[in-house]
């Protein structure tokens, strides 16, 4: 009898030791930061300090936000999709920057992030309000044509003249892609923390450079709503 | 026979004394108001978690809402300058002041409050209906009341007493506020021709729906796609004002900047906002001129007229207004839309589509004192 009893508290802590033990790490918290900076500095509103990337004369920003959707994190060959990863990402705040925050990404770590700058053609035909898309917000066009997927407005001064610049840049083709890979061991020394710049300048300045006097507004040609997609598909960059 | 009776008197004046203490010791029977609808495309709304829509809430908010004496001098009520025929506003470009004189802001429009911005007053000097609610009550020019002796008066009304206990508790400033703004909140407008069009309905007149796609489109000559600009600042479905940040606040080029008035930057305290005002809700627009904050146009063809040509630059203006004109060549002089008369009509037609003849005559919105309940 005490010999049977012995043996069962040993079993016992053996099975607790398996049950209880901090076994393979389940879920990872990830934070997302998104510092708009331009020339190397926080981006500043409303002031000529800019200079007009492909031609005369400088320009100030009055607003600049963009959805963010499809944030999907990998691990080996798992993947995690966010569900109704929809953000729009606006800096007109005292940091200039915007932060998304999972608390627990179901995989033991994380080597690539995935999103698109835009959003995918399926929520960009529909009046659903799922995650920041909302029809009746800044970001609708209207429901026959979709959201805008980047905002830039502001100014451009020449000499004593000063216009308008008014870039909204939507349609489904417009989405791209932006995917990186976390080099070992920079999640956990930075407790989650993943920071990301966003650079405004890149919208005038990447395989395309822009004259602001001779391009000022970008809406609806989709000639030139491409040659800004193919600029910003180049604007965020992890910055370790 | 007389000690029975006697007895039996004691026993019910026992009875009617308990039920009276009981009747005002126990907690508000408020009961929540679960069955109002509102049209999907309105899209997320949100109440103050402390202050949930109740009919007996909203029954109290009706009753001070039109009663004059929540002001000083008990002849000015809310619905003074907030008349449901009118979609709750006065049809003056500026109330009158009770010193003589007029205020400095035309009386706005009382519809779908549950959306859109979450500041009130042109200025947006106000970031919650609840917060709103008492100070025009406290205004010495709007209602001059002190709030002090209006809570001495209510609390005199055993009406008032009663309604209070049910809805809330106690008779409060709070309370009060918290009872308009369930009233305000409840002001629905969704039974417009616009509604029914989206609910698949009714069909839009040619016209209406040639002034709908202007509505809905920013111009750009570079496709030769024609524009009346309204979307930019007034939502699709709501036509109010963007609810986030500040996204429902604009200076649509009404002033120089000589003349130019703070409007939010008195409330931000950022140059960057000198000129802007609340963008409001269209809903009912055609019944409630004159317009914008200061009511300086009179008819609906006048509005037209500004951002067609008579849009007045200055250093605030939304780049969206300046920037937005339905003509390639370069302007002689004037800033606008330049559309063709045909197109401003087409989009006053349409704004006629958002007039709901249900909402401005809802006797559930209207004054319980005229024989209501």
């Amino acid at each position: 009898m005490r010999r049977v009893l012995g043996i069962l508290a040993i079993a016992v802590v053996i099975i607790g030791w398996f049950a209880l033990s901090p076994g393979q790490k389940k879920s990872t918290p990830v934070t997302l930061t998104f510092h708009a900076e331009m020339g190397g500095e926080p981006l500043v509103y409303d002031q000529f300090v800019y200079d007009n990337p492909g031609g005369a004369g400088q320009f100030r920003v009055r607003d600049f936000r963009f959805y963010l959707s499809n944030l999907s994190f990998g691990q080996g060959d798992q993947t995690f999709a966010e569900p109704n990863s929809y953000h729009l990402l606006r800096f007109d705040n005292a940091d200039k920057t915007h932060s998304i925050t999972l608390p627990e990404v179901p995989l033991a770590s994380i080597d690539t992030v995935r999103f698109l700058i835009g959003v995918d053609p399926a929520a960009n035909t529909s009046i659903e309000v799922r995650g920041d898309l909302d029809p009746n917000s800044q970001m609708a066009w209207n429901w026959e044509v979709g959201y805008k997927f980047v905002v830039f407005e502001g100014a451009l001064q020449v000499g004593q003249e000063v216009s308008p610049l008014v870039y909204h840049v939507g349609f489904s083709e417009n989405a791209r892609e932006v995917a990186f890979s976390l080099p070992a061991d920079v999640l956990t020394e930075a407790n989650g923390q993943i920071h990301l710049t966003v650079d405004p300048a890149k919208l005038f300045d990447g395989s395309a450079r822009i004259d602001m006097q001779t391009l000022p507004s970008v809406k609806f040609n989709r000639t030139d709503a491409e040659i800004l997609a193919n600029n910003y598909a180049a604007m965020i960059t992890p910055a370790f | 026979m007389l000690r029975v009776f006697l007895i039996l008197a004691a026993v019910a004046g026992i009875a009617a004394a308990g039920w009276l203490v009981w009747d005002r010791l126990r907690a508000p029977i408020a009961t929540p108001i679960a069955d109002f609808s509102a049209p999907f495309v309105f899209g997320r709304f949100s109440v103050p978690p402390d202050n949930p829509l109740t009919q007996e809430a909203f029954a109290l908010g009706r009753h001070l809402f039109y009663d004059p004496m929540l002001s000083g001098n008990n002849q000015v009520s809310c619905a003074t300058c907030h008349v449901q025929a009118l979609g709750f506003t006065d049809g003056r470009a500026k109330s009158p002041s009770l010193s003589g004189g007029e205020l400095d802001f035309s009386s706005m429009s009382l519809a779908n409050l549950l959306w859109g911005q979450e500041r009130f007053f042109w200025d947006g000097r106000a970031t919650s209906l609840e917060m709103q609610a008492l100070m025009p009550i406290q205004h010495p020019d709007e209602m001059g009341q002190d709030i002090d002796d209006l809570m001495a008066e209510l609390r005199a009304s055993g009406t008032y007493r009663k309604m209070f206990r049910r809805a809330y508790g106690e008779v409060s400033p709070e309370n009060t506020a918290n009872a308009l703004a369930t009233f305000m909140r409840m002001l629905i407008s969704a039974d417009s021709k616009y509604d029914k069009y989206l609910r698949g309905e009714v069909r839009l007149t040619a016209q209406e729906e040639h002034g709908r796609k202007l509505f809905m489109a920013h111009p750009d000559t570079k496709i030769s796609l024609r524009g009346g600009n309204c979307i930019d600042c007034h939502s699709q479905f709501l036509t109010s004002g963007f609810r986030d940040a500040l996204d429902g606040f604009s200076n649509n080029g009404l002033d120089p900047d000589e003349s130019l008035p703070d409007g939010l930057m008195a409330v931000t305290g950022n140059p960057a906002h000198k000129g802007f005002f609340k963008v409001p809700t269209l809903r009912n627009i055609a019944v409630t001129a004159p317009y914008m904050h200061d009511g300086r146009f009179e008819t609906l063809e006048d509005v037209m007229a500004h951002y067609n040509d008579g849009i007045v630059v200055s250093d605030t203006l939304s780049p969206l207004i300046l920037e937005a004109d339905n003509a390639p060549e370069a302007g002689q002089g004037t800033v606008g839309l330049r559309m063709t008369s045909e197109e401003m009509k087409a989009i006053i037609a349409f704004l006629h589509t958002l007039t709901d003849d249900t909402f401005l005559a809802n006797p559930l919105f209207s004054n319980p004192f005229d024989g209501g309940s």
